[in-house]
């Protein structure tokens, strides 16, 4: 990045620091469910708003999208979509401990590992945690499109 | 954007398919409904139940719910004396389990504790200590 702007370096070191945050918490929480998606679903249907059967699709499947999303912010080509996916998802997560705060469940909270389940949530750890992610994301998802604009504009004039 | 949605969700049925091939995952099943008097594994886990082992004192021995009590129906006075003391220290749910789904144990002494404990709330749990283990 030589004859760069330092105030834009920085910034892209920022961007790219809030992308490897994300993206290995992400792997980092899929790879225990994805060994153990029984304990994953036990976890799922603890939250009391799906079905047992759908816990188990949902221990199922949503590991592996995270593993997808968590690489996917790394890889160019599905880096903004990656960024979606995982911005909704932890929107789902606050929405759902939330919930669960509210209704005062003694839950696992089956985010990093899936035999938390001894000792109650601290729930408000656990939305803090996320916001901070959610931001993150946010934060990383405008610089691209704020990025890709930039790039647009310069391609037309 | 489309495309890296689709790319994405290739990733991730490549990767469901890998859990089901591999037998990381059981298929997921078709669950039944609970039965009029029974309780699933993460509704007990979650409200914080006085779990009790109808499963015989062998079985007991080898493996069962950290702090589960024993329950031996030909000890009935005994065991119900042990029970009703720890449900009056602290009220809670009394969820009653045996070997799986397919014993009857469980439901049995749940019926009987129902008549000799008529304030207590009182489960078999499904699936049994199979759920457990899983």
């Amino acid at each position: 990045m030589a004859g760069v702007n330092p105030e834009v370096r920085s910034m892209a070191y920022l961007v790219l620091l809030g992308r490897l945050i994300v993206s290995v918490a992400f792997i980092l929480a899929a790879l225990p469910k994805i060994q153990d998606p029984a304990a994953f679903a036990i976890s799922v249907e603890g939250y009391r708003v799906v079905t047992a059967n759908l816990a188990m699709w949902i221990a199922l499947v949503l590991p592996w999208l995270e593993l997808a999303t968590g690489f996917g912010l790394l890889i160019p080509q599905i880096r903004r979509g990656s960024n979606l996916i995982i911005a909704l998802l932890l929107i789902v997560f606050i929405a759902l401990h939330a919930s669960a705060w509210a209704r005062g469940l003694d839950i696992n909270c089956g985010c990093f590992n899936a035999h938390e389940s001894e000792k109650t949530p601290d729930y408000l750890w656990l939305i803090l945690r996320n916001i901070g992610l959610l931001t993150a994301c946010i934060f990383v998802l405008i610089r691209d499109w704020q990025h890709r604009v930039r790039r647009e504009d310069t391609s037309t004039s | 954007m489309l495309r890296e949605f689709c790319i994405i969700l290739l990733l991730t049925v490549i990767g469901v398919a890998y859990s089901l091939v591999s037998g990381l995952s059981p298929l997921p099943r078709a669950v039944t409904a609970l039965e009029a008097g029974e309780i699933c594994l993460a509704d007990a886990q979650a409200i914080g139940v006085i779990w009790v082992d109808a499963g015989g004192i062998k079985k007991i021995e080898e493996t069962h719910i950290p702090d589960a009590l024993f329950f031996d129906e030909d000890d009935w006075d005994t065991r119900l004396f042990e029970l009703m003391n720890t449900w009056l220290i602290e009220p809670r749910p009394i969820v009653i389990y045996c070997e799986s789904e397919g014993c009857d144990t469980s439901k049995r002494i749940a019926k009987r504790l129902r008549q000799s404990l008529p304030e207590a709330e009182i489960y078999s749990l499904k699936g049994g200590r199979g759920a457990w283990q899983e």
